[in-house]
């Protein structure tokens, strides 16, 4: 959001932004020394201790003598950032389940509850009210005051006012969410698409840390994709960027629900892990990554059962890398489950057929470190974000 | 698919002439949380005993991994890798987090406790698990909120590797949002490919954290469904009367006790 500025910058919008910089520091990269933070943000020194003053005192941060010295003279005092100081709601709707927590300054998680959603409870008023009613039991729990909530849709939701479009494995059309939230919480409510707050979220505190170009995928019942590039999101027209699952890599393929066919979702998503791993197609999360587990310890037989699927999954990889240029593609959601032995296997894969990869001198592909709470962090991030900066 | 982790076939166990548990099968699959539900005396907690080890079976199989075993007491039980967590929030008051999670399985360095290790297994543990309402895990068990007990319990079936963790009603002596904060780590137990039982009276909590439910009534085993096919008239009805329409025990007029 960078508008040009249309007058001088006064001397206390100067001290917000600065203080707003020190902040982002801290919440992201945790406790550190005055003279780190003076380093990093460049700074004046004198102006670091005013702007960490004036947070103690507002009791955002607390200063500590450091425990461990390193090197001679007074010690620079520790700053640390105060997760009760600072907390959000983040909201997590999957397909299958709602996750809720109370995320700190920080990112540490304060209080959680979560909810399977079945057929008949997955129309979106009544997740509502039970977001609602969790909200309420949580906050009553942890003893805190809730300065936003950030929420994570599996569907193509517009960024602006938090409106779900689509999210057809939700069956959700048209769901004003962010206003919904916004209202029944009396809050500032924020809405994403899921994989795009999990590339923020890997991006910030997972396996994407200090990584400027990263691709992540998750796959939940559908696939999609989050891109940072240059160390920003990419977004596209109104940040509808992303629906990676419904490249088509299969022109004869399987109907896919987007009106196409032989989407790479129907190849690599959780319907077509279940077909290959032999499972009943309502198997839960658990069975499919119990079954994964089993199979990273027989090698032989992973490879007869999935090598298909590993051939699928570096077709769409091949495309992405070659697209996208990223140096590090993180896997999260059930891919997360996926044996190390598959995962090396593809990496090869794309190693040898990507032009891109080769010049990179190879890509690198992981699953995600956040794991479950991936999209949880990551909408706590989304809010973070509107009120570090006018806090 | 794979064999389920836990199999129970025609398992009798009576205490003198009360006949508690009849030819009950009863199955367990690694990431399902399975949900065992019955009105009370229906067997629900003498069926874990049994599977704990703590009351021998009069007859019948037990299968772990598809293996036939014998569960002599709760260390045979430990060492195939079941874990039961009670409602008493059976915790030792006196000793610390760390403590509790390794009582009687201590890790040694030479002649002593090795303490360091201990603690760290522990924090990864529960870090692992995203358990960040537990400050230190070096504060007595006795300052914790019954919620934090109970994750503690938890936290240490996944320390010990566990492949079946059952649970004797873990919500019940807890208030309505720890209530919310275990069944969340249930939940996310089961995804991590667990096998996981849950006793439970309460039904909301059972339809909404299970995947299969298993009625017991007066000690039999009355239904084993997918909880997607059955609402919560069904489960009670199956519960009170051990049948629901087609569902159930065939002709409840001859079940004899």
């Amino acid at each position: 959001m960078t508008t040009t500025p249309t007058s001088a910058a006064r001397p206390d919008d100067l001290r917000r932004h600065n203080r707003a910089l020190v902040l982002r520091r801290l919440h992201v990269s945790g406790p550190s020394t005055r003279a780190a933070l003076a380093a990093e943000t460049g700074l004046n020194r004198s102006t670091i201790k005013a702007l960490v003053d004036d947070l103690a005192e507002n009791g955002v941060v607390a200063e500590r003598v450091p425990t461990r010295r390193t090197g001679a003279g007074r010690p620079s005092l520790l700053v640390l950032p105060q997760p009760n100081a600072v907390v959000v709601l983040a909201v997590d709707i999957r397909v299958d389940q709602v996750a809720m927590a109370l995320v700190g300054l920080g990112g540490q998680i304060l209080g959680r509850c979560s909810w399977g959603l079945r057929a008949e409870t997955r129309v979106p008023r009544e997740t509502l009210t039970k977001i609602v009613d969790n909200c309420e039991l949580l906050i009553e729990e942890a003893g805190v005051e809730v300065a936003a909530v950030g929420a994570s849709a599996p569907g193509v939701v517009r960024r602006a006012d938090g409106l779900v479009h689509e999210a057809p494995n939700l069956q959700w059309t048209n769901v004003p969410l962010g206003a919904w939230l916004g209202k029944a919480l009396d809050l500032p409510a924020y809405v994403a698409n899921d994989a795009e707050l999990g590339a923020l979220a890997e991006h910030l505190r997972g396996a994407a840390r200090g990584i400027d170009d990263v691709v992540y995928i998750g796959a939940d019942v559908g696939v999609g994709g989050g891109v940072i590039s240059s160390n920003a999101p990419l977004r596209g027209t109104d940040g509808y960027v992303g629906e990676i699952g419904h490249m088509v890599v299969r022109p004869d393929g399987l109907p896919c629900y987007c009106g196409s066919q032989g989407c790479w979702e129907t190849e690599v998503g959780e319907a077509a892990l279940i077909r290959a791993l032999g499972l009943p197609d309502d198997a839960p999360r658990g069975v499919i990554a119990a079954e994964l587990h089993q199979l990273a310890t027989q090698p032989a037989e992973l490879m007869q059962r999935l090598g298909e699927f590993a051939q699928w999954l570096a077709i769409g990889l091949c495309n992405l890398v070659n697209l996208l240029c990223p140096r590090l593609v993180v896997l999260g959601d059930l891919f997360t489950e996926l044996p190390p032995k598959l995962i090396e296997h593809v990496t090869d894969l794309v190693r040898k057929r990507s032009m891109v990869s080769r010049a990179l001198g190879g890509v690198r592909i992981v699953t995600s470190s956040l794991r479950n709470d991936v999209k949880l962090l990551g909408a706590a991030e989304l809010a973070f974000e509107q009120v570090l900066a006018t806090r | 698919m794979s064999e389920p982790i836990l199999s129970l076939r025609g398992v009798n166990k009576s205490f003198g002439p009360v006949h508690v548990l009849h030819d009950i099968d009863f199955t367990v699959r690694a990431g399902e949380v399975t949900a065992l539900v019955g009105d009370n005396g229906a067997g629900k907690s003498t069926l874990v005993k049994c599977i704990a080890g703590i009351h021998p079976v009069d007859s019948g199989e037990i299968l772990f991994d598809g293996k036939p075993v014998h569960i002599h007491g709760p260390r045979d039980a430990a060492a195939l890798g079941i874990e039961v967590v009670y409602q008493d929030l059976a915790l030792a008051d006196n000793l610390d987090v760390v403590q509790n999670m390794f009582l009687g399985r201590e890790r040694l360095s030479g002649f002593l406790l090795d303490e360091a290790e201990m603690e760290l297994a522990a924090r990864r543990t529960l870090a692992s698990l995203s358990v960040r309402t537990v400050k230190s895990v070096r504060t007595p068990v006795s300052s914790l909120s019954g919620g934090q007990r109970q994750t503690v319990a938890i936290a240490k079936a996944v320390l010990w590797d566990s492949k079946v963790v059952l649970l004797d009603e873990p919500t019940a002596a807890l208030g309505v949002a720890q209530t919310r904060q275990v069944l969340d780590l249930v939940r996310r137990l089961a995804e991590q490919g667990l096998g996981v039982v849950l006793i439970s009276h309460n039904m909301n909590d059972v339809l909404e954290v299970s995947d299969r439910i298993a009625t017991l009534y007066l000690g039999r085993m009355a239904a084993e469904l997918p909880t997607r096919e059955l609402n919560h008239s069904q489960v009670v009805e199956l519960i009170t009367a051990g049948r629901s329409g087609d569902l159930g025990l065939a002709r409840p007029d001859v079940v004899t006790i």
